[in-house]
C-alpha cells in the first residue's frame, strides 16, 4: 500500500511544494501549495496525511530493508526497531499537526 | 539497487514535509516558506521527485512482469502495464491538481 501511494501519490506532492512552489512554476506561482491544499479541508487534509503517512512507511521501511541487504544484517533487530519507532512518531506527528491546523476536521461538512 | 535506494528519498522527503507542517501547526508559516525555498531542499527535491519516478516506472513495469493479464489468447507484455500505469498517474497528478489546487 505504501508503494502504491509513493508511486501514484507522492510524485505531485513533490512537484506542488518542494518545485513548483519555490521556482515559481504552474499551478503554483502566485501562492504556497501547503495552505491551498489545507484550505480544502477535509479532502486535503486526508490526501496530506494519506500521502504523508503511506511514504514515509515504505521510504523508512524499504531502507532498513536495504541497509540490512548491503552488510548491516547483524543490526537487523535494531535497525527494524529505529526504523519502526521512526514511522510510528512520524504518522502520529502528522495526524496531530494536520489536526492543529485543522481542527474542526472530524465535524461533518 | 538504485531502485532500492530511492526509499531513502522518499523517507528523507516525507521527514522534512512534516517538520514543514510542524511550522504550519505551530503557526510559524513564514519559516516553512523559507525552508521550501532553501537552495539545497530544492535541489534535494528535484532528486527525491527523479528517483521517485524511477521507483514508480520500474514498479510498474514488475508489476506487469508479476501479474501479466490474460485476454483471450492475448497475454499482456511488461511495457503494456509500465504504459498503463504512466498515463494513470498522469491522470491522478492532473485530478489532485484541479481538486486541490485550481479549484
Amino acid at each position: 500500500m505504501g508503494g502504491f501511494i509513493a508511486a501514484f501519490l507522492l510524485p505531485v506532492l513533490i512537484y506542488l511544494v518542494g518545485i513548483a512552489y519555490p521556482l515559481g512554476l504552474w499551478p503554483v506561482a502566485n501562492g504556497d501549495p501547503t495552505s491551498a491544499i489545507l484550505n480544502h479541508h477535509h479532502i486535503g487534509t486526508l490526501f496530506l496525511f494519506v500521502t504523508v503517512a503511506g511514504s514515509l512507511y515504505h521510504g523508512i521501511f524499504r531502507f532498513q530493508s536495504t541497509l540490512t541487504e548491503i552488510g548491516l544484517a547483524r543490526a537487523k533487530r535494531a535497525l527494524e526497531a529505529i526504523g519502526y519507532l521512526i514511522i510510528i512518531i512520524g504518522i502520529l506527528a502528522t495526524a496531530i499537526y494536520l489536526l492543529q491546523y485543522n481542527p474542526s476536521f472530524f465535524s461533518i461538512p | 539497487m538504485i531502485r532500492e535506494w530511492t526509499s531513502f528519498f522518499v523517507a528523507v522527503f516525507s521527514l522534512i514535509y512534516i517538520y514543514e507542517l510542524s511550522l504550519f501547526a505551530s503557526g510559524a508559516k513564514e519559516n516553512a516558506l523559507a525552508l521550501m525555498r532553501n537552495p539545497g531542499i530544492i535541489t534535494f527535491n528535484v532528486l527525491a521527485l527523479l528517483f521517485t519516478l524511477y521507483h514508480a516506472s520500474t514498479w510498474f513495469y514488475l508489476i506487469g512482469k508479476v501479474q501479466p493479464i490474460k485476454l483471450g489468447k492475448m497475454t499482456s507484455k511488461p511495457w503494456q502495464a509500465l504504459l498503463l500505469n504512466i498515463v494513470l498517474l498522469l491522470i491522478i497528478s492532473y485530478t489532485v491538481i484541479q481538486i486541490l489546487i485550481l479549484r
